[in-house]
């Protein structure tokens, strides 16, 4: 048995998914949670004390502590980058929160820094890692469903408003932007990562139609595909008061020999509690997808090379460029804006 | 067949000889249901608006018969209740194999069917028109290719003039054993909608020699309902329960994402004027 993989959460910004990661290396036998870090002691140790790990907001001693094999960057989207470069410095490898950055420059960065350090960079695309994703990645490797034609996704979720949520990721100076930055990266990945096809073009439609947020809570883009295949996808935040799920991902997909219809509300029993204003629940039975993506990632480590299905920095930049088409689009009239141009 | 003893003309022909046809009817005098999209070309459903306008006592139905499908029906009846509040975003999917149905295989056959963008397609333009009670806008729209024919498989953009959109999708590319899908949602300000056939299958009746009969809750139902509507207003003397202005703005927004197709722009509605 190889030593753990040690790691540091680096940032909280990204609370419940900081959590989750935190409790997911905290379990793990692959790897040990060093520490939390944030500039926040009240934000830090709101997920360190969860899991008895130990919290810190000196990033650079931590990172010179020559402790840490790998860190989890889940600072506001704009810190990434800074908080990625500090940690391929220091030799470490780096997950990364999604969306990778909010500019390509920063995404790049991220990139080069990692290739110059000899360090992996991953991004959390954390879909790639639910089961019947693996099937359906399968079913395209093994050829059975042939080639795209044409697909319909959501990522819907409620809106991700304090008391949950930090205040930042409603500010798009420092998250880019709302919905479609915050949920189109996912959907946009799993196109590539399924289909082995990229987007050429994008055009969005885009809105603050439900709450009063600063940022577009409603987004709906059209992707065309490389092979001259089509997708629809919807990364709003639509989800309403006393809905009885919170968040969805649904896939529904047709190649030239076969169709997908996934919809993860599925892996759920339904709840009425008396003990609940809510009503109707959704209980989900679903596995945690963040705990396979923490154990890819520290095998990821441990062999040198990155495993199946973790996604790449690379990755990572190319669901950017598309959600920074998607916001060229919407601010253009819905026009069509060229995916991997830059130039917009 | 005008000669004959009728008081109304139903028009299922291919949608290239609806104009033809239902101007025809309506000289005769005839009440009109007239099968949806209205014509394959503008200019042919501005033919049949101004001879519906010049018959101004005769009833010209649109056959969007989505609107009184129960379930689509008994949604809209919840967003006029307030239940949803505003009306915000919208998704409308019809998708399904190649309809194996049409006369000669007329479907099929892009120049005379528009493809699922149009077929389809303008059954969803017309019902979330209805439903947001706003014109759209603005559309933009993307096709794909498959072995089932060329821009079998559709996605459509919609904005509304109330600031609502809605992402339509339309295919004819899927796998026939996957049968007829449809999913629908509507999310308001204060609330969401959604249904979808898998979900609304009321079950099944299997027998030991292996037969099956499923239990749809829709059936005809939504043909008869739009046959009582059509006519009880020809016996009451109208008004049209599906004028031919909304067939009108439905089909033109059909022509616009196949347009939009074609040139990969989006086409402004409020403006288009059609080549």
């Amino acid at each position: 048995m190889s030593p753990p993989v040690n790691t540091a959460i680096v940032g909280c910004a990204h609370r419940p998914h900081a959590w989750s990661y935190a409790r997911a290396l905290s379990s793990s036998a692959s790897a040990r949670l060093v520490a939390v870090f944030d500039e926040d002691p009240a934000l830090g140790h709101s997920v360190a004390d969860d899991f008895s790990a130990p919290f810190t907001d000196d990033l650079d001693a931590l990172l010179e502590s020559g402790d840490l094999d790998a860190v989890v960057v889940c600072s506001p989207t704009t810190q990434h980058r800074r908080h990625a470069e500090a940690a391929a410095g220091a030799g470490c490898h780096v997950l990364s929160e999604k969306p990778l950055a909010t500019t390509l420059d920063d995404g790049r960065a991220m990139i080069d820094a990692c290739r110059r350090s000899g360090v992996q960079l991953h991004v959390a695309f954390v879909s790639r890692f639910l089961p019947h994703i693996r099937s359906v990645k399968e079913a395209f490797d093994s050829g059975s469903l042939g080639d795209v034609i044409g697909l319909r996704a959501g990522n819907r979720g409620r809106p991700p408003f304090p008391p949950q949520y930090p205040g930042w990721i409603t500010q798009p100076e420092e998250s880019g932007g709302g919905a479609l930055i915050d949920h189109s990266v996912h959907l946009t990945d799993l196109v590539r990562h399924l289909t082995g096809r990229e987007v050429t073009s994008v055009a969005a439609e885009t809105g603050v139609l439900l709450w009063d947020a600063p940022v577009e809570d409603c987004a709906l883009l059209s992707l065309v595909l490389d092979n001259g295949a089509v997708a629809g996808l919807d990364p709003s935040w639509s989800v309403p008061a006393r809905n009885p799920w919170d968040y969805d991902f649904f896939l529904r997909l047709v190649g030239t020999a076969g169709s997908v219809d996934l919809d993860d509300l599925a892996e759920s029993v339904r709840l009425v509690s008396g003990r609940a204003a809510d009503g109707l629940r959704l209980a989900s039975f679903a596995e945690d997808p963040d705990t396979a993506m923490i154990e890819s990632f520290c095998t990821s480590v441990r062999e040198g090379q990155p495993a199946e299905p973790c996604a790449s920095g690379e990755d990572g930049l190319r669901a950017l460029e598309v959600a920074l088409a998607g916001y060229a689009s919407a601010s253009d009239g819905a026009r069509f804006v060229p995916a991997g141009s830059g130039v917009w | 067949m005008l000669a004959l003893d009728t008081d109304v003309i139903s028009v299922c022909t291919p949608p290239s000889s609806h104009a033809d046809l239902t101007v025809r009817a309506l000289e005769a005098a005839q009440h009109v249901l007239c099968e949806k999209p209205v014509a394959l070309t503008l200019a042919d459903t501005q033919r049949i608006g101004r001879a519906a306008e010049a018959a101004a006592d005769r009833v010209v139905m649109i056959g969007h018969v989505s609107r009184y499908e129960p379930d689509h029906r008994s949604a809209k009846e919840l967003v006029d209740a307030g239940q949803i509040g505003e009306v915000a975003m919208m998704a409308h999917s019809m998708t399904t194999s190649l309809p194996g149905w049409s006369e000669g295989g007329w479907l099929a056959r892009p120049e005379e069917s528009g493809g699922p963008l149009l077929d389809l397609s303008v059954h969803s333009f017309d019902y979330l028109a209805w439903v947001t009670g706003s014109p759209a806008v603005r559309i933009h729209a993307v096709a794909a290719d498959s072995p089932a024919g060329p821009a079998t498989y559709g996605l459509a953009t919609v904005r509304y003039a109330n600031g609502a959109m809605g992402q339509v999708e339309a295919s004819w590319a899927h796998p026939a054993a996957r049968g007829f899908k449809a999913m629908v949602e509507i999310i308001g300000k204060e609330g969401r909608i959604s249904w979808d056939y898998d979900a609304i299958n009321g079950g099944a009746i299997y027998l030991a020699d292996g037969n099956v009969t499923w239990l749809d809750p829709l059936g005809e139902r939504g043909y008869e309902q739009e046959i009582a509507a059509f006519t009880d207003a020809v016996r009451s003397g109208g008004p049209s329960p599906i004028p031919v202005c909304d067939g009108i703005a439905a089909t033109r927004t059909a022509l616009a994402a196949l347009h939009s197709v074609r040139t990969g722009e989006p086409v402004d509605l409020t403006t288009w004027e059609v080549p």
